[in-house]
């Protein structure tokens, strides 16, 4: 006669809480609060490969001796399931300002653009990533001063940051959130006060990359929803 | 004799009342504004949601090598001369395209089957760095840039030549002092039955027992990229060894995949080729999340004898490298 082993219903409870934490992910779109596009394949695919081990080790769950869970299992377990709680818990969150200041020593993110790309199209927040992390991307910048754009981001301010600029700000992540660096313009002629830390903006100005900095000479600035995609994908 | 019920253990309750309470004060954090939590909590959540894949997907192979894979098969390549065997078991870590956090199971999997220490532990170095995945998003973070053969052909030599030297130093090690012991919990132990039983029992104890370091590895890499600023390493850009040293200290605590981590380290454009190779060499090998993972499979001493190998050699070679390339 068989029974359910208490210790195996306990490990494959724990591998179906990541595969829902996966699932959840996927349906809820929430993947890119975390991932790039380059690698959001991994959330079904952790999914998949999740489902497979928790229904797996279910299927397999029935024993002929009395298998209670063990004591020791219960920290290890709880351990790998707190994410999945804290996953779920967590209410739609990204980067900001605070992170900003952790990140700003490394701005931009090189090889990303082609000289082809610097030249033709229409010029968005990764052709800034570039430009603030390559000294050749940024001649190629140089070579379209004065061209109109419009740009979304967040805003952010220094302490030395002038009433009437902002630093328009967005991240750019390869793989994951902790391979974010930061990209950002400097964005002159916004009217004082009117525009708080953090809130979401789309900017449309003339740009101009000036040294090591990309200016961005502003005739409108409107507040606007964060994007579902909050991050850049550097490649 | 009628068998007496078996009640819950009362440990049981308190997991489970520890995750109700993480659950509810996470809700409640989140009305109000504490941007170092957030930052902590997006950065753990999305440290484990790439790696966790990965860990898992490494379980898989794990777990067919296991049951599928003879143990003699890897006892003929032990007899191997280990001159032969190193270099060996670091091309063969060409053919496995993930992340260092997936070949961890499979190398502690293989020395559990026999292959030598030596040459576990040099496929667990090297795949993450000599995989054709990473060569290639090196190559594309570095296109267009007069470094980029430097750094896709340093980092592939480098990756092997610092996989092999720590082989080495690991051959010295006893077979049975490599596996840390009695760590393992009953769910990981053999089993017996059908293959399928065997494969899923595996697969199940592998993921579990991963998975808890590569936990407690991300939530601290998360910490530290929360509180520490990055700036304090950019002052050093253009001392000589420190630069090195701080790129590699850098790698460690940043704990970033070995796919992506070129991207970041060619925007350190105030550092060198040979930091930025030190940063490349050395994360994929040492890192937070590894370090937890290695405390947790590897016996006493590993993490240490690792860490001095693979800082000692990564840091000879790039030497060269900065005093040839700069």
């Amino acid at each position: 006669m068989t029974r359910w082993s208490g210790q195996r219903l306990v490990v494959a409870a724990a591998l179906g809480a990541w595969a829902a934490a996966f699932w959840f992910l996927f349906a809820s779109g929430r993947t890119a609060l975390y991932l790039s596009t380059r690698t959001s394949w991994l959330v079904p695919v952790g999914a998949v490969l999740a489902t497979t081990a928790a229904l797996g080790r279910l299927a397999t769950a029935r024993v002929r001796a009395p298998e209670p869970p063990e004591a020791s299992l219960g920290l290890g377990v709880t351990l790998l399931v707190l994410p999945v709680v804290i996953l779920l818990a967590m209410p739609p969150t990204t980067l900001g300002s605070f992170a900003v200041s952790r990140r700003s020593s490394f701005g931009g993110v090189s090889g990303v653009v082609t000289p082809d790309d610097f030249e033709h199209g229409p010029l968005t927040m990764v052709h800034i990533a570039a430009a603030e992390g390559s000294a050749e991307d940024m001649a190629r910048l140089r070579a379209r001063a004065g061209e109109s754009v419009t740009f979304p981001g967040f805003v952010t301010r220094r302490p030395e940051t002038p009433a009437d600029e902002i630093l328009l700000t967005r991240f750019v992540i390869t793989c994951c959130v902790a391979d974010a660096t930061v990209a950002q313009v400097r964005v002159v002629g916004v009217p004082p006060g009117s525009i708080a830390d953090g809130a979401w903006v789309e900017v449309t100005g003339r740009l101009f990359p000036i040294g090591d900095e990309v200016l961005l000479v502003a005739s409108d600035v409107v507040e606007a929803q964060a994007p579902d995609s909050p991050y850049l994908t550097a490649y | 004799m009628a068998t007496p019920a078996v009640r819950p253990r009362p440990s049981w309750w308190i997991y489970l009342g520890g995750l109700a309470g993480v659950a509810t004060m996470v809700r409640l954090l989140a009305d109000r504004d504490v941007p170092w939590l957030e930052n902590l909590l997006v950065v753990f959540g999305s440290l484990l949601v790439e790696a966790l894949p990965f860990v898992i997907l490494g379980a898989f192979v794990s777990a067919l090598i296991e049951v599928f894979v003879p143990a003699a098969a890897f006892a003929r390549i032990g007899r191997l001369p280990r001159g032969l065997q190193l270099p060996a078991a670091a091309a063969a870590g060409m053919a496995f395209p993930v992340c260092e956090c997936g070949s961890v199971p499979v190398a502690r999997r293989l020395a559990q089957k026999g292959l030598s220490p030596a040459a576990a532990i040099t496929f667990m170095l090297a795949a993450p760095i000599v995989n054709p995945v990473v060569i290639a998003s090196t190559f594309v973070a570095y296109r267009g840039r007069d470094t980029v053969a430097v750094m896709v052909l340093g980092r592939l030599a480098l990756g092997f030549l610092v996989a092999m030297a720590v082989g080495w130093v690991i051959g010295a090690m006893r077979p049975q002092d490599l596996l840390r012991h009695g760590a393992e919990p009953a769910e990981t132990a053999p089993e017996p039955g059908s293959r399928s039983e065997r494969f899923f029992g595996h697969l199940a104890g592998d993921v579990v027992f991963m998975g808890r370091f590569l936990v407690i590895g991300a939530a601290i890499a998360a910490a530290v990229q929360t509180f520490m600023p990055q700036s304090i390493v950019s002052g050093v850009a253009t001392m000589p060894v420190v630069s090195l040293l701080a790129m590699m200290a850098l790698a460690f605590v940043m704990s970033l995949c070995s796919e992506s981590d070129a991207f970041v380290a060619a925007s350190f454009v105030s550092f060198g080729p040979a930091a930025q190779l030190s940063f490349l060499v050395t994360g994929p090998m040492l890192d937070t999340k590894l370090a937890a993972l290695y405390l947790g499979t590897f016996g006493r001493g590993f993490l240490r004898t690792v860490a001095i190998a693979v800082v000692a050699v990564t840091l000879a070679a790039t030497l060269w490298i900065q005093v040839l390339f700069g």
